[in-house]
């Protein structure tokens, strides 16, 4: 079925949508920006992105569960308000209902759809023969494996006869080798449905994943969410996840995303050059991005992001953002996916722990954030602000983030560099 | 054994109700009669049906007293052989209100969560509900139901009732309101993508992920609701003296006549009636509702009740079982097999139509019910709140200072009751909570303690008191402490239990000294269980001064200074601007003591002292 594509009608388009969120603090967070794609009949797209992307937020948009701030989701060409039709969805965490057994869970949203009872009891057992349930008909969701409640969360959306199958990180809460199988039967199912489902759209952060089940793969950035590349893949099924071309193929996504994640020039400066930037804050500890300086030192100084990640023992997406975290200190440098230590880094990996704090605390005084709000608090009364206040001042410095997260790393760095002190009794910051 | 029935139950289909595989040997100690009858399902069949006629003929002897020609009062038959009945007709009320307790509660809560605009009005109401004491209930209800039927004992039945009620409702109704909206994001949107409508929503996603908590809170509120019946069940409101057939009047009058056989006798027959209870309803219920944890994992120590296995043996309630099954299948049958109506013909469809365009909004007939009532609502609240204005109005400001005052020494009984209760059952829970077996023995003992009404234990005490000397003021202390002491206790259990075994192995390693180990390990452990149960204790503390600031005993009246004593006074007077003033004052230090005392402590518990993050 790997033809398909420009042919086939389009069942769901999504029209430059964009979606805000409100934050706590009333700022409004961009989440997706103007993103435009569609899914045509007899294909698998897979969204994959860092998290933070907004691609769980899009799926969910696209099947109706939340409506958009702007742009408009067209169903066969027809604008929809609610609920997108034909679409079933296998979630995360399974989202099975704890208190039914496997063919109860199957039969609820039968009994939505208002299906003759004689009708719906034999779609239940024809699902559950597709998915491979036979003999856990009875057995309730915790009484069974994490692989074979997504067997049943794929069999419950099955049976409702869906033209489009939404996956939503079906397989991240599953053991590596079952995942691989049921990836396998979810790539043969579709195969023989006969147009129920026509079509899947997966959201993943899975390269590998990605590569074994797409015939279209689109690639988001996060902050906000945009697609950055759209990728064809046209290796034939079955696919081999040892083969050159699967590795290949997984190579080249790798570029993609880490020229996207890790640019040679950073973004922010190249966009207003005249004024001070201020540069949001990765989710990174200082301990991770200690660790890991030292851990690239003692492993020749350089690397590739992905390997690392694995040889690290972190998910590639959190890896990301300790080397965002890193690069922005000055520790290490990334041309293309590769980190590579400066001589600063090198010194630091070597320096004992009160040595690395003075560093480190030179260092996040390079950044805009850290310079103003250390002004800030030397100028407060008693030299002390209030936790609200540091994060209503970070709202303005930084509009698009979440000032909670940023808060959290703000005082962690702050403290591993001796700058500040945080009281979370009394919610007091104050200089160290 | 336990664990292999647990097991076989779990995994037979649900409706047809699981048989046991009988090994084809019998095992030994099995050849006995009884035991075989038992698996047969045959003793199981008798005793539900002895348990239905006994039922009935109670049923039969409460519609006579229902019907009865309104007595001005009603003689209480002190002798021992009358306890039964009179005991059966408490329970019938305690059920009853519970009835109401719930419809009330599914009602109100479902309301309450789904519409936002209502939801504004409606939990501030339930927070002043909460914190008005049942006393304050009591003189209008009476009065009004009384005079809607004059002729028989129908309205003071339904007083009796809805007093009750008071006492049960809230709890629930928050319990359910707060599990509604906590249901977790992704089953709601399974809900959603599957096009379920609000029924199967309600039925199907939302009661089930209810049920575990409902279930704790009802036993909880059934306890709560017993706590007056003494007083609901015999009170003077002016003149009048009102009394019911139960075993709250029995009591008053034993208590009012030194009939000490007859005091014993009403206690050991109230627990007797907690114990079947509890061990009839609330435990089976509680095992039953396990299928119901969202928890993904299989539960450690498997739970039993005997008496739902009996049920699951009985061929009777099978029969029944597969009777209404079908029934609901031909139901359904001919709902699916009706031509679907047009939205506005009826809320029912438009709630349930799948077409897409309706699934996320709300029912428009839905909408247009919640708006009417809460128009209803609000209207009701302006009218009563006009009643009360003109009622303080009437209370000088000579009489507010009085109430202040009152109301100050309460608080500070309330106080001295919950540090008194904190210093002997912090380190006796943890004790018995660190020990399993102690554990098992003496958690049944205390919830049993924890629903007992401690006002039955009140002439008793006050014997005790006035024989050392000790006056109403401090011994009020004593009684107070006597009611909400086991909520702390029980809390402290739980807490004790839930204590992670790698810190308890981390201390004992690091050669912890005892009061080490408890300063630093097991208080700021069981803290967050700690702070429940305070706020459980002074609740109860607060509503338990009503009759622990003033009691009668022996025929005489002893009476404390505190507005537990001029509510009960104002109550049995009806001055009722007097009552509602008080009222008031106790509510506002309720309320600003939720607001300033426990709050904190509870984001305290749940940050600091939180031990699963």
């Amino acid at each position: 079925m790997a033809e398909i594509t420009t042919q086939q009608p389009v069942l769901l388009a999504s029209d430059h949508i964009t979606h805000l969120f409100p934050m706590p603090n009333g700022n409004m967070m961009t989440v997706l920006e103007d993103v435009s794609m569609d899914i045509r009949k007899g294909e698998i797209i897979c969204i994959i992105g860092p998290s933070g992307c907004g691609k769980s937020t899009f799926l969910r948009i696209l099947a109706g569960l939340i409506r958009p701030s702007r742009g408009k989701v067209l169903s066969r060409g027809k604008e929809m308000t609610g609920l997108t039709p034909g679409v079933a969805m296998v979630f995360q965490m399974f989202a099975l209902f704890p208190w039914m057994t496997v063919s109860e869970n199957i039969q609820s949203v039968l009994t939505a759809q208002r299906l003759p009872e004689n009708e719906a009891r034999r779609r239940v057992n024809s699902v559950i023969k597709m998915v491979g349930l036979e003999g856990f008909e009875e057995a309730y969701p915790r009484e069974i494996s994490g692989g074979m409640k997504q067997r049943v969360g794929i069999a419950r959306a099955l049976a409702v006869q869906p033209e489009l199958l939404f996956m939503d990180e079906p397989f991240s809460a599953i053991d590596a080798l079952t995942a691989e199988s049921l990836r396998a039967d979810v790539v043969d199912i579709w195969e023989e449905a006969e147009g129920q489902p026509a079509s899947i759209l997966m959201v993943s952060h899975d390269i590998k994943e990605v590569v074994y089940m797409a015939d279209r793969i689109v690639i988001f950035s996060a902050n906000p969410g945009r697609i950055r590349a759209v990728v064809p893949n046209n290796l034939p099924r079955p696919r081999d996840y040892r083969g050159a071309d699967f590795l290949a193929m997984v190579d080249y996504l790798h570029d993609i995303i880490t020229t996207n994640e890790l640019p040679d020039v950073p973004p922010s400066v190249v966009s207003a050059p005249s004024q001070p930037v201020y540069e949001p804050l990765p989710p990174a500890s200082s301990s991770d991005v200690v660790s890991f300086v030292e851990y690239l030192d003692s492993h020749g100084g350089q690397g590739d992001v992905f390997v690392l990640a694995h040889e690290f023992g972190k998910e590639f997406s959190e890896l990301i953002n300790i080397v965002k975290a890193a690069e922005m200190l000055g520790f290490i440098e990334t041309p293309k996916q590769r980190t590579i230590l400066t001589p600063l880094g090198k010194r630091f990996a070597n320096m004992d722990t009160e040595e690395q704090k003075i560093v480190w605390k030179q260092q996040i005084l390079t950044l805009n954030v850290f310079k103003t709000l250390y002004a800030d608090v030397q100028a407060s009364r008693n030299a002390t602000m209030l936790d609200d206040e540091v994060q209503e001042r970070l709202a303005q410095l930084l509009p698009n983030e979440n000032p909670e997260f940023t808060f959290a790393t703000l005082i962690n760095w702050a403290r591993f560099g001796n700058l500040l002190a945080f009281d979370e009794d009394s919610d007091e910051v104050t200089l160290q | 054994m336990a664990q292999e029935e647990e097991e076989l139950v779990k995994t037979s289909p649900r409706g047809s109700p699981a048989r046991r595989k009988r090994p084809a040997v019998p095992v030994w100690g099995e050849s006995s009669a009884v035991i075989a009858l038992y698996h047969s399902g045959v003793l199981a069949d008798i005793a539900i049906t002895l348990g239905i006629l006994g039922f009935f003929y109670g049923l039969t002897q409460v519609s006579q007293e229902w019907t009865g020609i309104l007595r001005p009062t009603v003689v209480i038959d002190l002798s021992l052989r009358s306890l039964p009945r009179y005991t059966f007709f408490s329970l019938i009320r305690g059920l009853a209100a519970y009835g109401v307790s719930l419809g009330f509660t599914i009602v109100y809560g479902y309301w309450a969560a789904k519409d936002r605009l209502a939801e504004k009005l409606l939990i501030p109401i339930l927070d002043i509900l909460q914190s008005i004491p049942v006393l304050g209930f009591m003189p209008g209800l009476v009065l009004a139901l009384v005079s809607l039927f004059p002729a028989s004992n129908t309205g003071l039945e339904l007083a009796c009732i809805v007093m009750i009620f008071t006492g049960q409702a809230w709890n629930m109704t928050f319990s359910f309101y707060n599990s509604l909206k906590s249901v977790p994001q992704y089953l709601q949107e399974a809900g959603t993508v599957y096009h379920f409508g609000w029924w199967q929503r309600l039925t199907q996603i939302e009661m089930p992920y209810s049920a575990v908590s409902l279930i704790w809170n009802s036993m909880m509120s059934m306890a709560g609701g017993w706590f007056f019946l003494m007083v609901t069940e015999t009170f003077q409101l002016g003149s009048r003296d009102f009394r019911l057939p139960g075993i709250g009047s029995y009591m008053s009058v034993a208590v009012d006549s030194g009939d000490t056989k007859a005091m014993i006798g009403a206690v050991v027959a109230m627990i007797l009636m907690i114990v079947a209870l509890d061990q009839l309803l609330w435990h089976p219920l509680v095992v039953w509702a396990q299928k119901f944890r969202i928890e993904d994992t299989t539960q450690e120590e498997a739970m039993e009740s005997s008496f739902l296995d009996l049920l699951r043996h009985s061929h009777i309630l099978r029969g029944v079982g597969v009777i209404g099954a079908s029934m609901l299948r031909t139901f359904r049958k001919s709902a699916v097999q009706a031509p679907p109506l047009s939205g506005a013909k009826g809320a029912d469809n438009a709630a349930s139509s799948d077409s897409a365009e309706h699934a996320q909004k709300h029912p428009v007939a839905g909408i247009l019910i919640s708006r009417l009532a809460f128009v209803l609502l609000a209207a009701g609240l302006v009218v009563a709140l006009l009643q009360v204005v003109r009622l303080l109005a009437s209370v000088s400001g000579a009489e507010w200072v009085h109430l202040v005052q009152s109301d100050l020494l309460t608080l500070a009984r309330v106080t001295a009751a919950l540090l008194l209760g904190t210093a002997w059952a912090v380190p006796l829970g943890i004790r018995i909570g660190l020990s399993p077996r102690l554990s098992r023995i003496m958690q049944p003992v205390v919830q049993v303690a924890a629903s007992f009404p401690a006002p039955m234990l009140f002439p008793a005490v006050i014997l005790i008191l006035t024989s050392l000397n000790i006056t109403i003021g401090v011994g009020s202390i004593v009684l107070m402490l006597l009611g909400t002491q086991w909520y702390i206790l029980f809390n402290v259990i739980a807490g004790a239990q839930a204590i992670p075994s790698d810190l308890k192995e981390a201390a004992a390693n690091y050669h912890f000294a005892p009061h080490q180990r408890f300063w630093s390990l097991y208080v700021p452990a069981v803290f967050p269980y700690l702070v429940t149960g305070w706020v459980t204790a002074a609740g109860g503390a607060w509503n338990a001064s009503i009759v622990a600031e003033t009691v009668t005993f022996r025929g005489s009246t002893l009476t404390a200074r505190g507005i537990g004593a001029v509510i009960s006074n104002a109550a049995f007077s009806a001055r009722f601007g007097e009552l509602s003033g008080a009222i008031l004052i106790m509510a506002l230090t309720v309320v600003l003591i939720n607001r300033f005392v426990w709050r904190p402590l509870y984001t305290l518990a749940s940050t600091r002292y939180n031990l699963s993050k």
